[in-house]
């Protein structure tokens, strides 16, 4: 990647950080005897990510950020009294938690409800291993990335249903057999959606997907709106987010498979479910929005900084669906899936296809007709979506929502076909 | 072919349990996510009000009456002085009768916001309707506060008319926070009324038929939601409701949805009744004096209003001593609670949570 | 493969797996059989790793840890005996034999194949296992496809009600 102006691989040339880790590096091999740097490299690698990024981000900006903006749609202030604005609040979160008792049901399975949040944090922090921040800086910038992705964050669904099932207790088996039946359901639109996005790039990692959007100056979001709509609903499902929380449930089932987890356990449930949700924002903010790339401009700005930008505008999304939609119904939801998602993804991905098949043979790969491909794809999302809506859909306008009023008090009053709906 | 027949087991929703509204305890047994049978579970809260207002005075027994519904103390002191004024034969100014409608239609906007909140919440919307409907609430809580001294019991109402006066001021802070209403009820209905996951959570969800409705004496909301046009301000007036002019909103199916659009729909002519009632507000006293040991006549008395859950009764019996022979509350959370039953078997867990919450039940008020 | 790593990766992945696929078979509960063989399947897919198939190793994941255990996982919790735990029954010694002359056949035909080594890394990058399937390995990869539709289908009739089949006539 050539750096305009300035120093270009210099350590401290602050637009690529990577050349800081590589001098890193080079420093303790120099130090070192053999191969000790190799050895250490991966355990740098985590320090920095782990404690530098994920922790501090997740953590503090994750919980706070979260609750300050939750607090300010729900007419509230949110924590505002640790510190200046509140900005403790995560510390003495985190130290109420720690100093909590840990309490384990007399018959629970103890051994896996002990492994269970332990086993939770390790995806959470191996997905950060593939997600560029920059041209060059990725921990493992491996071929296929977004499989790896997908392969680590596979792994939660069953990791809450061990969590879920130990307890011996029936909400929290309700909550694993839920999440278990829609973490299943839900991961098969999400690769669809994201095979439509691999075919039109033409690369399987992450840094080549945001390659090719910063080749063609064009976000995926709006070559693909299909796909990103049904990403998002995907991972909000995945991850628990509220409109589709039915695994946690709080009001149904005393939030499902944490019912019976207390203090750190309960916390580390907690915190991660945090950063996945900030790991979801990373991909799909690579995927769907440019990653590290802003049009040229990143040649001058730091990328890392657009990168953590969008990803942040990403997580806000999550926020604000939490902070707004009721929850549906667990068959509502796999009929969803199975009934709108998939048909959708498999549609999108043959529209996607067949652009690619043009696009390559009889284009000759030109790039301005990308744009006529965008153009296209969003004027087919929303033709979709409105006619869905039309003939198969529920349809809100046709919804009575106001009662009737009546001035006398009486028996029954019918419902006519000109007062009422008939549904 | 045979089918797969799932093994039904038991499930307690409650005694502790975030959507149960209190201590209450639905034994569910399920068949997966399915409810086949439901039992009710109550008395967790008993403190036994009826038998302990039987040792004191008529006065002494109005702060009783705040404990029951604790959602609703003014409609509750309310029922109850007007059951001791019939047996006792005590007329109340016009101005008490007044600042009375004035407290009681408040009280039903508090009530709701809480019912309408709390439903939300149950279907899922993470605390924020709740939060909103809590920013309107207070503001009431705060006027009760102004005028009573108290937020949540209130110990207001008096035999033979309230306890004091409205404060200076009052009916500046009456309006403003009126004000707030219709806004609140807008945002309420932009944000849930037309939301495709709400409708599809709440509409054919608990469906009550008017028979079934009828047949279980329901009342209040929960009647209405099922088409049938009944209230007591209009049919069976008390404290002057029939120089108010307001409507009676009705629902069409009898589902959760229409409970809660019936709810909201309330708050708007509650809002009405206050606003003419604080337009032609009598001057002359608030209350007659009435001797603090009351001995009413022999003789029995039932008085009931119409309280933000349904219809509110009090059932005294008098002999002649200064408290009363008997005392019995009719209290809607609890009458409206034995249609659960019908309206759960066949349904989901979650809908069962849906239609518990469209109930607006208040434990204490169950089981007294 | 050479080097100090990829000795160390191995002998701890064929630790795991084995230590993982005995735990299957020895631990009572069968919920933790269950996740025992999770278990061996993450082994499995690190092999697949250290063999630079990547792709493969996180296909193993995706399909066998996210999807295939998790569905095993259900049938499991479903299965009415499930609270009986993995008891003794009277199969004991014919699964005994069987096993045992299994495993004298596999390791027969370990140790008597000649197998191919082959000196450079097989990069099989995701491009020539994409072209393979649909190419040269066309027909057996549908034909999976059609098995597994074959098999969806015969699961949801075997639990639809008889309502259900009135409806469509199928009864």
């Amino acid at each position: 990647m050539k750096q305009p102006f300035l120093v270009s691989d210099k350590w401290y040339d602050i637009r690529d950080l990577s050349n800081l880790s590589n001098e890193i590096l080079h420093q303790v091999d120099r130090a070192l005897p053999g191969e000790a740097a190799y050895i250490l490299s991966p355990l740098l690698g985590f320090v920095f990510v782990f404690l530098l990024f994920v922790l501090p981000t997740q953590l503090y900006l994750g919980v706070l950020g979260e609750r300050k903006i939750i607090g300010r749609m729900q007419s509230r202030y949110g924590p505002n009294r640790t510190g200046k604005f509140g900005v403790l609040q995560p510390i003495a979160d985190a130290a109420k938690l720690l100093t909590k008792e840990a309490l384990t049901p007399r018959y629970a399975d103890k051994t896996i409800m002990y492994l269970a949040p332990v086993l939770f944090v390790m995806p959470a922090v191996m997905v950060w291993a593939v997600i560029p921040f920059g041209p060059e800086m990725i921990i493992a910038d491996i071929p296929n990335s977004l499989v790896y992705y997908l392969a680590v964050s596979s792994v939660p669904t069953l990791v809450i249903f061990m969590g879920g099932w130990s307890h011996n207790n029936k909400y929290s088996l309700f909550g694993a057999i839920r999440i278990v039946a829609m973490g299943v359901s839900y991961e098969v639109p999400l690769v669809m959606a994201l095979l439509g996005v691999v075919v039109m790039t033409g690369s399987l990692s992450l840094n080549g997907i945001v390659f090719w959007q910063d080749a063609f100056d064009i976000w995926l979001v709006a070559l693909q709106p299909l796909a990103f709509a049904i990403f998002f609903i995907c991972v909000s499902a995945e991850l628990n987010r509220t409109p589709v929380d039915i695994a946690e449930a709080e009001s149904e089932l005393g939030s499902g498979y944490l019912t019976e987890y207390s203090g750190m356990k309960w916390g580390l449930f907690y915190g991660m479910d945090i950063a996945y949700a900030l790991a979801a924002s990373a991909l799909g903010a690579t995927i769907f929005f440019g990653g590290w790339s802003f049009f040229g401009l990143q040649d001058w700005v730091p990328s890392w900084l657009f990168f953590i930008g969008k990803l942040y505008a990403f997580y806000f999304l999550f926020i604000w669906t939490r902070g707004t939609l009721p929850r549906l119904r667990i068959d509502q939801l796999m009929a969803f899936c199975w009934k709108y998602l998939f048909p959708l993804a498999l549609f999108n991905l043959f529209i996607v296809a067949t652009e690619r098949v043009i696009w390559t043979d009889g284009l000759d790969g030109e790039k301005g007709f990308v744009y006529i491909f965008a153009a296209a794809n969003i004027l087919a999302t929303i033709v979709l979506v409105v006619t869905w809506a039309r003939f198969l859909g529920y349809r809100p306008e046709n919804q009575t929502t106001k009662p009737r009023l009546v001035n006398e008090a009486g028996g029954y009053v019918p419902v006519t076909p000109a007062s009422g709906e008939g549904r | 072919m045979s089918t797969i027949q799932g093994e039904p087991f038991i499930i307690n929703i409650g005694p502790q349990h975030p959507s149960t509204h209190g201590v209450f305890r639905i034994k569910a047994t399920v068949d997966g996510e399915r409810v086949i049978d439901a039992e009710m579970v109550m008395g967790y809260l008993h403190r036994s009000m009826e038998k302990l207002a039987e040792e004191r005075t008529y006065t002494q027994n109005i702060p009783f009456t705040d404990r029951t519904d604790y959602l609703s103390s003014m409609s509750n002191n309310l029922g109850y002085v007007l059951a001791v004024e019939k047996l006792a034969g005590i007329d109340v100014p016009d101005r008490g009768q007044a600042i009375r409608v004035i407290m009681a239609e408040f009280q039903r906007l508090a009530s709701h916001c809480m019912a309408v909140g709390a439903f939300t919440n149950d279907t899922g919307a993470w605390q924020t309707p709740i939060m909103w409907c809590f920013r309107e609430r207070e503001k009431v809580l705060d006027l009760f506060e102004m005028t009573s001294g108290a937020r949540l019991t209130c110990n207001y109402m008096r035999i033979g008319g309230v306890a004091f006066d409205l404060p200076k001021g009052f009916e500046e802070a009456a309006r403003k926070t009126l004000a707030g209403f219709p806004q609140l009820i807008d945002e309420l209905d932009a944000m849930l009324s037309g939301n495709e996951i709400f409708l599809a959570r709440t509409k054919g969800v608990g469906v009550l038929t008017p028979e079934m409705a009828t047949n279980a004496s329901l009342t209040g909301p929960m009647l209405r939601g099922s088409g049938i046009a009944w209230d007591i301000r209009k049919a069976d007036p008390y404290c002057g409701y029939e120089q108010y002019d307001f409507q009676i909103p009705i629902g069409y199916n009898g589902d959760s949805y229409d409970r809660f659009s019936v709810r909201l729909e309330e708050m708007r002519q509650s809002v009405k009744i206050i606003q003419q009632a604080l337009d032609r507000l009598p001057g002359g006293p608030h209350s007659t004096q009435v001797p603090l040991a009351l001995r009413p006549p022999k003789g029995e008395a039932y008085a009931r209003v119409e309280g933000p859950r349904g219809e509110l009764g009090y059932y005294l019996v008098s002999d002649e001593g200064p408290s009363p022979f008997r005392f019995h509350i009719r209290p809607p959370s609890f009458i409206n609670l034995s249609a659960l039953k019908e309206m759960t078997v066949g349904g989901t867990v979650a809908d069962a949570i849906v239609v518990l919450g469209s109930i607006d039940i208040v434990v204490g008020e169950i089981d007294r | 493969m050479d080097g100090a790593g990829p000795t160390l990766a191995f002998w701890a992945l064929s630790a795991v797996t084995l230590v993982a696929a005995g735990g299957v078979l020895v631990s009572r509960n069968l919920l933790h059989a269950v996740l025992f063989l999770i278990l061996s399947f993450v082994g499995i897919a690190g092999f697949f790793l250290l063999l630079s198939a990547e792709f493969l190793a996180m296909a193993q994941v995706v399909i066998y840890v996210g999807a295939i255990a998790v569905l095993v996982l259900f049938a499991v919790l479903l299965t009415p005996a499930v609270g009986r735990d993995n008891g003794e029954t009277r199969f004991i010694a014919p699964a005994l034999l069987l096993s045992v002359a299994l495993a004298a056949v596999f390791i027969f035909v370990i140790h008597d194949t000649t197998w191919n080594t082959v000196d450079e890394d097989p990069r099989a990058t995701v491009e020539s296992l994409g072209t393979a399937l649909l190419g040269r390995w066309v027909l057996p990869f549908e034909i999976a496809s059609v098995l597994l539709t074959a098999a969806l289908v015969g699961a949801i009739m075997l639990v639809r009600s008889p309502e259900e089949e009135a409806e469509d006539g199928l009864a």
